[in-house]
């Protein structure tokens, strides 16, 4: 194989590959030992290419296809159903679908959202992941022009307390995992200076192999300030801002598009994890945002995933044009890096800009005051070729068609011969109540992350309206949505929600899919919220496999089919696959981010009890749909997952916000985890101060169906007490049911002559110590 | 001075985090404040950049991680304006203009000798640490401060001694310590001094433990001011209660005033008092 690897003789490494004559076997044994990551229909593809230019490619050439046709970059097995799910849900407000999507906030401002996975860095190096996962998001809305104003971070990890001894050789335990990437998350965007306001954290045995580390950023700016990720015009010059070239991050996007494998452990080992440095973060977002915001950028794009090797054909590819790059002109962090290192080189804090030539000057300037590096390492070039020269030698010369055109397949899907049952099959009554809300209470993913969410920044900008944890000061319990005020100008704000479903997914995809974009929506509408636009991060297995594919497809269904439904556009999102370990995949996990618009900050609510005396009503219905649940998480059957009615949901909606925008709501909170006990338990602990809620009206059910049942469509609401008849009003045609009121020191619970009480504190202590008491993270 | 001629320099270097809403508050409020790098004052910026301290009548500095705080928070912001800025700095100083520290810049003003300043208007050596907090980890929660300054501090002359205000804490080292042997006799000085400026309470008024005092800080104290009361460090960011609904618990505040929250009370007093004072 080695003669195949010829060295030109330069006073630098560059190897031409002997490719034409090459075997199909001699073909897939290149792209392993290259590191390539390609399989062998896409070397023969290429090899076919080469022949038509009657020469070998230099391994710059052959890397560079291995970054720009991986699974990471070209979205090759999922393309195919985005297009037929997601990328149709339209809305006219939707300004563009880049490396974020960039959506109208009012008529001189736009902000942008994405999510994005870092599941295996995290799973390797989970402090380092984590950390250049969250500077990775900001750079893709940072490549907009925007501002980032918000971080989430939905995180998913095997059960803390999980035995040493059944954990496969080789994985890290949950414990270290869970840490790190917590304070990975902290110490990175603590330090940068961007607000961590939502997120979720749900434990699972499935994640013990791989675990799922998504990030989320949303950005805010004059639409004046948006750029577009692409070169404007024939005379453009590329300057690389930021961060020097190094070694590390070499081959994460290939590593990232296989299974995490002991030889992909190797790998990502071996230093293709990032490192990050939110220092360098901080002033180069000053300095493009001001950039942008003078008008001087062309394009702008961030280099995360191939590095160069993917910005730069893509931004000009992109703009009509070709590209030429001087390589030698990168800065680097060490000396005798060979020149496809540094053409793929994934190291982090660099921005691309395609500025025109009258503007460099200013530009160089701008960064010059950050203290922050910026080079003129290219321009832009008429014909559609990128071209790459390393002191001068031609390291690269590839047509962009080509070369950005990777592969795209219809691969093969089927459903698994077993899906879990949903058959109703529930077990016996709790005997004790109480004790089985306090168990739900302290479950890993119901109890209070306070733990958490304190150790993150979710302040800095002086901005967050609804904080993540909201009631009495020192008690307050989860809220459903963070609000955002962008411009201290207006009352116009931004709510920002996440959530993941895998439980239901694993059940049912479909309906998983589903239930993720009604939940969000839930969670929007909350705090007085009109949901405005989603993005998805889908995190499965190995898409190789009918059945991984099959729950992926039907999973990106159930999103778009409920989006589209609901009128909610979905302009940026992501897919990883490959979640899979020798223990097979992680459960199938998709994340949905929303965003809504409230148009009078003023009138926001929480989900916190805000007085006694008040009515409590529980809007939507309730039916036997336990499948996944946390209640039948605890006490084992089986039922059906819940279903989603778009057209009910989009109803009550519409109706509880004009209850919000009112002012008959004093609080309201989403039915998730745990149903209507846990939300209420949860209000009761924001507020501090008891209910007595009376169920009777959902009979002949099953009480334990009353109070744990996941039906999605649902909130519980106090009604500002005076405004009671008004609210009912405003409500009609929409099921609604009145329960009780608020007040005294405990959750009263009744139906018929079943009842059960719990006096606050002991909820509190089941719910609030339930994390800190397993995890240290320092 | 009118209030429309008060020029606020918001000064930063990278990793400082929160000068865009601390510019922006102190506009809001009618003065000119601009975000000035440090380099711009100390003369390492192009000539049509640079800026001159003597030129401003308030100096902040905002909080964030400066220069990531991989020492001890606010070392190297400290030394970097000690370096080639102490002379105007002093000047500054004895000059009576104000200058505001809050949460790193806090930080930055104790290690810059500027705070609690009980040997000199800038000793050589930092007279106090803010270290890590007992948590050992970062915390973002909020806060009750008692004001227990008598009136000497320019920050808090819009407030009533006694009064309990509402700031957001958000840092991992908060713990304000003094040498061992002298903490004592240090404390009692800073109490004969009014350089006590708030302290941490709970929700019933009492000086408390973890979590009302995040960081475990020596005698609740959240907030100093030099002996002339011109120099203030607060660890909590008032900025982040600048507004009514920032305070955290606004939605179950129907009363009070309907725009404004506690935080502003401090950037008005400092700007009252440049008006009175020049």
């Amino acid at each position: 194989m080695g003669e195949r690897i010829r060295r030109r003789p330069l006073p630098f490494a560059l190897h031409d590959i002997a490719l034409r004559d090459a075997s199909p076997n001699e073909l897939a044994q290149l792209s392993d030992r290259m590191g390539l990551a390609l399989s062998i229909d896409e070397m023969v593809r290429i090899q076919a290419h080469f022949e038509g230019l009657r020469r070998d490619p230099t391994e710059v050439e052959l890397q560079s296809l291995g970054q720009a046709w991986s699974e990471h970059c070209c979205y090759k097995s999922s393309k195919v159903f985005l297009k037929e799910f997601i990328f149709p849900v339209q809305a006219p407000y939707v300004i563009d679908r880049g490396d974020a999507g960039v959506v109208e906030f009012d008529e001189d401002h736009a902000y942008a959202l994405r999510i994005e996975s870092h599941n295996h860095p995290s799973a390797i190096e989970p402090y380092g992941g984590a950390n250049t996962g969250i500077g990775g998001i900001l750079r893709d809305v940072l490549a907009m022009g925007a501002q980032p104003i918000a971080l989430a971070d939905p995180l998913h990890f095997g059960p803390l307390d999980y035995p040493m001894e059944k954990l496969p050789r080789g994985t890290k335990h949950p414990k270290y995992l869970f840490g790190g990437v917590v304070a990975g998350i902290r110490d990175y965007g603590n330090r940068v200076g961007v607000p961590t306001v939502a997120g979720c954290i749900v434990f699972d045995e499935g994640y013990v192999g791989n675990i799922v580390v998504n990030v989320a950023c949303v950005g805010f700016g004059k639409k004046s300030q948006i750029v577009r990720n692409r070169v404007g015009s024939a005379k453009d010059v590329f300057i690389l801002g930021g961060g020097r070239t190094g070694r590390d991050g070499i081959h994460g996007v290939t590593y990232a598009s296989v299974d995490l494998t002991d030889k992909a452990v190797e790998g990502w080992e071996a230093g293709a994890v990032q490192l990050g440095d939110p220092i360098l973060k901080e002033p180069l977002i000053q300095a493009c945002v001001e950039s942008a915001q003078a008008g001087l950028l062309d394009g702008l794009k961030d280099l995360g995933g191939g590095g160069l090797s993917c910005v730069i054909g893509e931004m000009a590819l992109a703009g009509g044009f070709g590209a030429e790059v001087d390589l030698e002109k990168v800065p680097l962090k060490e000396e005798g890096l060979a020149p496809w290192e540094i053409w793929v080189s994934e190291s982090q804090e660099r921005m691309m800009l395609a500025v025109r030539p009258e503007n460099v000057d200013s530009v160089l300037k701008i960064f010059d005051l950050y203290d922050v590096p910026a080079t003129v390492i290219g321009r832009v070039i008429p014909e559609k070729v990128c071209r790459v020269r390393y002191q001068g030698t031609v390291v690269l010369e590839m047509d962009l068609p080509f070369y950005t055109g990777g592969p795209e397949y219809s691969r093969p899907y089927e459903a698994p011969a077993a899906l879990p049952s949903q058959d109703l099959r529930l077990p016996r009554e709790p005997q004790d109540y109480r004790s089985t809300i306090l168990k739900i209470l302290a479950s890993p993913n119901v109890a209070s992350k306070e733990y958490v969410i304190r150790q993150y920044d979710h302040e800095v900008r002086a901005s967050t309206v609804l904080k993540p944890l909201q009631g009495v000061i020192g008690k307050a319990a989860h809220g459903d949505a963070s609000v955002i005020r962008p411009r201290i100008d207006s009352w116009r704000a931004l709510a920002i929600a996440v959530t993941s479903t895998p439980a239901f997914t694993a059940i049912d995809p479909y309906r998983g899919g589903a239930t993720a974009v009604d939940e969000v929506c839930r969670n929007l509408v909350s705090v007085g919220a009109s949901p405005h636009a989603l993005t998805n991060c889908l995190n499965f297995g190995n898409p190789e496999k009918p059945d991984r594919l099959w729950s992926f497809r039907e999973a990106v269904r159930g999103i778009g089919t409920t989006a589209k439904a609901l009128g909610i556009p979905i302009p940026s999102g992501n897919v990883s696959f490959y979640n899979e370990s020798t223990r097979g995949p992680c459960p199938p996990t998709p994340v949905v981010l929303g965003v809504g618009i409230v148009e009078d900050l003023r009138q926001c609510v929480t989900s916190d009890f805000k007085r006694a005396g008040d009515p409590v009503v529980l809007v939507g219905s309730t039916q036997a749909d336990l499948g996944g649940s946390e209640y039948l998480r605890l006490r084992g059957g089986t039922a059906p997952v819940p279903s989603v009615d778009p057209m009910g949901l989009r109803a009550s909606m519409d109706h509880l916000l004009r209850a919000i925008r009112e002012g008959t709501v004093a609080a309201a909170h989403d039915l998730s985890h745990g149903g209507l006990a846990i939300a209420a338990a949860e209000m009761c602990l924001g507020g501090d101060v008891g209910a007595d809620l009376k169920t009777t009206a959902m009979d002949p059910m099953r009480w334990d169906i009353q109070l744990f049942s996941e039906s999605n469509g649902r909130w519980l609401i106090e009604v500002a007490g005076h405004r009671y008849d008004e609210f009912t009003h405003l409500m009609e045609g929409i099921p609604a049911t009145y329960l009780g009121t608020t007040g005294e020191r405990s959750l009263h619970l009744g139906r018929g002559r079943q009842w059960t009480s719990l006096a606050i504190p002991v909820m509190r202590k089941a719910w609030g110590e339930a994390i800190p008491n397993q995890v240290v993270v320092s | 001075m009118k209030r429309s001629n008060i020029r606020v320099a918001v000064v930063y270097i990278e990793g400082t985090n929160c000068e865009d809403e601390s510019v922006a508050y102190f506009r809001h409020l009618g003065a000119q404040a601009e975000k000035v790098h440090l380099k711009q004052l100390t003369g390492d910026a192009p000539p049509e950049l640079r800026r001159d301290l003597d030129d401003y009548d308030l100096l902040m500095i905002p909080g964030g991680f400066a220069a990531g705080d991989y020492i001890r928070a606010g070392t190297i912001f400290a030394a970097r304006m000690r370096s080639k800025l102490s002379k105007n700095l002093v000047g500054f100083v004895k000059a009576g203009k104000p200058v505001f520290g809050v949460c790193n810049g806090f930080q930055v003003l104790v290690e810059a000798g500027l705070l609690p300043a009980l040997s000199g208007v800038m000793t050589a050596e930092p007279e106090a640490v803010l270290a890590t907090n007992d948590s050992s980890h970062y915390e973002c929660r909020p806060s009750l401060l008692r004001l227990e300054n008598g009136g000497s501090c320019a920050f808090t002359r819009t407030l009533k001694r006694g009064q309990v205000v509402t700031f957001i804490s958000a840092h991992a080292e908060g713990k304000l310590l003094f040498p061992a042997q002298r903490e004592k006799r240090i404390l009692k000085e800073l109490i004969d001094n009014d350089q006590v400026v708030f302290r941490f309470v709970d929700d019933r008024g009492k000086y408390a433990g973890y979590p009302w005092n995040p960081s475990g800080t020596t005698f609740n104290i959240a907030a100093l001011c030099n002996r002339e009361g011109n120099v203030f460090g607060v660890q909590p960011h008032p900025e982040r209660c600048f507004f009514r609904h920032l305070r955290p618990d606004w939605t179950r505040q129907p009363d009070g005033d309907p725009v404004y929250g506690d935080g502003k009370s401090v950037f008005e007093s400092a700007l009252r008092y440049v008006e009175k004072r020049f």
